[in-house]
């Protein structure tokens, strides 16, 4: 009896090592996002970059963007929508935190369940397939932010929602703890908190999406995406299966923004534009399709880009003028990303890096010069 | 809801009509653009709008800070939107010939925020008041409409039936009405299928650059996304690639985008912010009820 206990033991543990094994960039990623904050405080006045404050943002982004890479990358279904789950949910958790006096968390657990409600509701736009798809999306966002800046008596409109609360341990009142090891440094127990709930969440997120593609669903996504006639002729239910990845996606943008509100204590409707579609979709390309842990490289180079920009001139002391106000060619600097990625790496920035180390082979295709099939 | 208010409504209705009317003609041209480029390469444009802005951008270079007489101001706007059309086409959409539709997706929303960002670039206010083609106002008793106005009907007049006579008198019109039923028998019979995406790209561009002349008074980086919304769903009303069913479709948008906000402010006192969102939901909701058009034809799925 007490062999054989022992025996399912051991067993436990040598699986738990082979997992260990099998992740071991995750388990060096998550000891990264660990210890962190620790250097980060101590070279932030050196660099002139706050890499705590900057990577609670970019675990926000990487959330909205793992949730449109399932639907995009994965079921292949293109989506310009996903600025406005983002912003349903903040407003959902904002509203119900500062008017109606729930908990951070509740209000957080019910921007979920909103945006995964609204994304039921419009589900039926998956009929469509392709362009239509993603100009029906597009105008759904354009749907919600008009409603957003209209619905005064509810959202205030564009005066925006300010004094949300921020958020805190769950079930406790505590707002913040002091890191040991910080030098010379004022301490910001708020922000070092808010950076480890977020980062819980988003490790959370990750290893149930990529559980979640390397399982039945995960595969059946992958099918329809090749041919939904194919998929459907194999058994793959398609139409549910689009809806249910569509919810999944609309759910991880109500839960990025519903963060979102919490961490900036301020909202306005402009927040949450096309732009932010946009750039979450750009973070997408950069991190690859198909590819969970690539958002969080797309995330990050998004968020970091500006911030860099405006360290810039602390660097070098004298920068050149047009560098400093990001927000000028930002626009420029996505587009460009969008476009030329397209034409030389379809498939994303980070995988076709990851291609040319694994096959030894460029990544790249002179598409001016590929072959017509037709 | 007071009978007043509704007597209100009804007086306004010959303005909103003439208002709708106008705004309509500029949806006609930038539908016809999609549809245009669709039938050739069976893309969806997302830079369709910001052809528009380029349009007015230009022609504030042109007529005014350069100072040229208008006409020469005008057409010099029309020619360098359309080289920005043709250089899209060869350098971004003849490299993606062949590829995915979410690639194709991808590679003209991120064409569509390049644009934009390169008007804020070098166009950096938020408005610029183009010349006007002529100026004052005409008033009929209940209806007051610009000269302006005029000019916005005839140009558009003009420039359907040219895009009519050009698709069915000429040799090029016909080879890209021919890739439009069927790209791969087009190619067999002779017609060089990339050279009719750039002439597609070309025509959609000059006839966004009258769209956005025509837009005037205004011209300005952000008009790209809401006018590239509204031209496709004129083109969506009035059956993608059905290159007349723009007509249709840009008239029934611009008519309803008139008379549903002013039915609402006027009779219910509802804020006008909502004209923003009339387009998008007229968009969702034909997409979803009859994705063919009003006037299209069902389409079956090749396998």
């Amino acid at each position: 009896m007490a062999g054989e206990k022992g025996g399912k033991e051991a067993a436990a543990g040598s699986r738990f090592l082979a997992l260990l094994k099998r992740n071991r960039a995750l388990l060096i990623f998550f000891l990264f996002i660990l210890v962190m904050p620790l250097w980060a405080e101590n070279v932030y006045k050196t660099i002139s970059l706050d890499f705590v404050f900057i990577m609670r943002l970019v675990g926000v982004y990487t959330i909205a963007a793992v949730g449109l890479n399932l639907l995009m990358g994965y079921a292949g279904q293109v989506s310009l929508g996903q600025g406005a789950f983002f912003g349903i949910g903040a407003y959902t958790s904002a509203l119900l935190t500062l008017k109606a006096g729930f908990p951070v968390w509740v209000g957080i657990a019910l921007a979920i369940a909103v945006s995964a409600l609204f994304g039921i509701l419009v589900a039926p736009v998956l009929r469509l397939k392709g362009h239509y798809l993603a100009m029906a999306t597009l105008g759904l966002a354009i749907i919600v932010f008009v409603f957003l800046r209209e619905m005064t008596w509810l959202t205030e409109g564009n005066f925006g929602l300010s004094g949300i609360p921020s958020l805190n341990l769950p079930f406790t009142s505590i707002t913040g703890f002091d890191l040991p090891f910080i030098k010379d440094k004022a301490q910001r127990p708020e922000l070092y908190l808010q950076f480890y709930l977020i980062w819980i969440i988003v490790f959370a997120a990750l290893i149930l999406c990529s559980n979640l593609v390397r399982s039945r669903v995960g595969r059946s996504m992958r099918a329809l995406h090749q041919s939904e006639v194919a998929a459907e002729a194999m058994g793959v239910n398609v139409s549910a299966q689009k809806i249910k990845v569509f919810v999944l996606s609309a759910a991880l943008g109500g839960l990025a923004g519903g963060i979102y509100a919490n961490l900036q204590g301020y909202i306005d409707p402009n927040m949450f534009t096309i732009t932010l579609s946009i750039s979450v979709l750009t973070m997408v390309v950069i991190g690859g399709m198909e590819s969970i842990w690539g958002a969080v490289a797309g995330a990050a180079v998004i968020t970091f880009l500006p911030k860099m920009v405006e360290a810039i001139p602390k660097w070098v002391g004298d920068a050149p003028k047009w560098l400093e106000r990001y927000s000028n060619y930002e626009g420029i600097v996505f587009g460009l990303i969008l476009v030329l990625t397209m034409i030389f790496m379809p498939s994303g920035i980070t995988k076709g890096l990851s291609d040319l180390v694994r096959l030894r082979r460029s990544p790249f295709v002179n598409p001016f010069r590929r072959k017509a099939v037709e | 809801m007071p009978l007043g208010s509704i007597v209100d409504f009804l007086g306004n209705c010959p303005q909103y009509i003439a208002n709708g009317l106008a705004n309509g003609c500029i949806y006609i041209l930038v539908a016809m653009g999609f549809n245009i480029i669709f039938n050739s390469t069976g893309i969806i444009n997302f830079a369709q709008g910001e052809f528009c802005m380029f349009g007015g951008l230009f022609a504030f270079t042109f007529g005014v800070t350069l100072g040229l007489p208008l006409p020469v101001a005008i057409i010099l706007a029309i020619l360098a939107t359309a080289i920005i059309g043709a250089l899209m086409e060869r350098l971004m959409i003849y490299p993606l010939r062949n590829a995915s539709v979410i690639t194709a997706i991808i590679a003209t929303v991120g064409a569509s925020i390049l644009f934009k960002a390169l008007g804020r670039m070098f166009w950096p206010k938020e408005a610029y008041k183009v010349p006007e083609f002529s100026t004052g106002n005409i008033t009929i008793p209940g209806v007051t409409v610009s000269r302006q106005f005029l000019w916005v009907l005839g140009l558009t007049v003009v420039s359907v039936l040219l895009v009519y006579l050009f698709f069915n008198r000429t040799r090029a019109g016909r080879a890209m009405r021919a890739c439009s039923i069927n790209r791969q028998a087009a190619s067999l019979v002779g017609i060089n299928v990339s050279r009719m995406s750039l002439y597609s790209f070309l025509l959609a561009a000059t006839l966004g650059g009258i769209a956005g002349l025509i837009n005037a008074p205004y011209a300005s980086y952000s008009i790209g996304l809401f006018l590239g919304i509204k031209g496709f769903t004129a083109a969506v009303v009035g059956g993608l690639g059905n290159t007349f069913g723009a007509v249709t479709g840009g008239l029934v948008l611009g008519l309803l985008e008139e008379l549903i906000p002013g039915f609402l402010t006027v009779v219910l006192g509802v804020s006008t912010g909502y004209k923003d969102a009339v387009a998008a939901l007229l968009l969702v909701t034909v997409l979803l009820l009859r994705p063919q058009g009003l006037i299209g034809k069902g389409v079956v799925e090749k396998v």
